[in-house]
């Protein structure tokens, strides 16, 4: 049970040092601060404005998620986005289902592309080395219905490897896009911000 | 372009101007997109014109060799002197077709079209009193064939016509046809376990000849002579039984003047899911 403003105050900070950059966390104290302070002004007990921001837990890891998010969206980065969306899961559990899950589908996808990729990238060489031995007469490489079709098939498998795996490049930019919108819509919903500006 | 307006655009072309060696990736991208498409088209082209592609009804389109289809496994087993003979067939998987046609000195001729060499079925011959036994049995297969992967394992069976057999086919999963018309059969035991079962019948006017069909799930499909002095039991667990050409007497079906004082043909139908169909042809 929360007793004064200063302790709420250092709830709020302890929670969000080492995420948050010195200047930001300070400015994101004076604003509570200064909320609280009309508050009083206006005749309101601290109680009453404990209940009406919520507890500084929620408070804290409302404002992390955010600053995470943004942060993602600014510098795009592996560690950033699994920050954000971490962060997010902690808004709610019912986010193990809206946002976890989501999110290993896709990183599972991504990969399952990345892998087919390479894996036609390195199958077509091979295989197109096999072609020429099959075309040199070698019985025991005769893996391809006809060898002279054998060589073009693997020009083909290989440069579809190497598309793939450039196309997974361009498929995990868009999906950063589309998880860091998510991610901010999920966020308002949550606080009823509806939107982060 | 001013210096101001290619600042401007910068930002925008971060991505899309992306440069592997100083060609765009769009570029690399449109390159890459066309070869594929010309390697494959003409790797097409090459195969329609060696008759690969587009593939046969019996084949599946594939770009590597089916290796059974390229390795069929024939072999004769001789009569060496026998004037009768027992036949089992068991095939775990596959397609599985019996007809006559097995030259005068052999009593069956098996091609076997199968992935060398772990699917390779086990034969196992014997004769006793002139009567020749042989037994050919898939032993299963473990190993993986990578670049056939729908390679089929599908058996043709040749039977002496002359010689009178008692034959017994046991197949897992997969159809079976059984033209057995020109046959000389003392009996006949089918098991199936999944798959259709087709089973051609020929008439024996001058003794009796029984006849057990067990198929697990598919639909069976018998076919006797009509002159033929047939009664059938039929079975089935959930199903049709459709008879063409037949008098259904009780809980079986004759055909047309059968007399069960005469030889007759004695067979017997268990089917457990699918349909029977009986005709005479």
């Amino acid at each position: 049970m929360l007793q004064t403003e200063q302790e709420y105050i250092r709830i709020l900070r302890s929670r969000l040092e080492g995420t948050l950059p010195d200047d930001e966390l300070n400015d994101i104290i004076s604003d509570y601060t200064e909320h609280f302070r009309i508050g009083k002004a206006d005749g309101r007990t601290e109680e009453d404005l404990f209940s009406s921001l919520g507890s500084p837990e929620d408070v804290a890891r409302e404002i992390r998620a955010t600053h995470l998010v943004r942060k993602a969206e600014g510098d795009r980065s592996w560690k950033n986005i699994i920050h954000a969306v971490l962060a997010t899961l902690g808004l709610g559990l019912f986010n193990l289902v809206f946002v976890l899950v989501p999110f290993v589908i896709l990183v599972v996808l991504l990969f399952v592309v990345f892998f087919a990729g390479i894996a036609c990238a390195v199958f077509g060489p091979v295989a197109g080395i096999f072609a020429v031995l099959q075309m040199a007469g070698l019985p025991a490489f005769a893996i391809w219905q006809s060898p002279a079709a054998g060589i073009f098939f693997s020009l083909g498998i290989t440069t579809l490897g190497l598309l793939l795996v450039i196309g997974d490049y361009y498929l995990a930019r868009f999906f950063y896009h589309i998880g860091i919108r998510y991610l901010k819509w999920n966020i308002g919903v949550i606080t009823g911000t509806e939107q982060i500006p | 372009m001013t210096e101001s307006g290619e600042r401007q655009q910068q930002p925008a072309c971060i991505h899309a101007c992306l440069k592997i060696g100083g060609i765009s990736a769009a570029r690399i991208v449109l390159w890459l997109a066309a070869i594929t498409i010309v390697s494959f088209v003409i790797g097409f082209g090459i195969l329609a014109l060696s008759g690969g592609f587009p593939p046969g009804p019996d084949e599946s389109l594939s770009l590597f060799r089916h290796s059974a289809f390229y390795t069929p496994n024939t072999t004769e087993v001789p009569l060496d002197g026998a004037v009768a003979g027992d036949i089992a067939l068991t095939l775990g998987a596959g397609e599985l077709r019996v007809r006559g046609g097995a030259p005068d000195a052999v009593l069956i001729g098996t091609t076997v079209f199968s992935r060398a060499p772990e699917w390779q079925p086990e034969l196992v011959q014997s004769i006793n009193n002139s009567r020749k036994s042989v037994e050919i049995t898939e032993k299963g297969h473990k190993g993986k064939e990578w670049f056939a992967v729908d390679s089929p394992n599908s058996w043709t069976v040749l039977v002496n016509e002359k010689v009178p057999v008692r034959l017994e086919v046991n197949v897992g999963a997969g159809d079976s046809t059984l033209d057995l018309r020109k046959i000389t059969l003392e009996s006949l035991t089918v098991n199936n376990g999944a798959g259709d079962t087709t089973v051609e019948l020929g008439n024996y006017p001058d003794r009796r000849f029984d006849a057990t069909i067990r198929n697990g799930v598919g639909d069976l499909t018998l076919r006797v002579p009509p002159e033929s002095n047939t009664r059938i039991h039929a079975e089935t667990g959930l199903g049709d039984i459709t008879s063409n050409g037949f008098v259904q007497d009780g809980d079986s079906f004759v055909t047309a003047g059968f007399n069960p004082s005469l030889a007759f043909n004695e067979i017997t139908l268990n089917q457990g899911v699918g349909s029977i169909i009986l005709e005479t042809l």
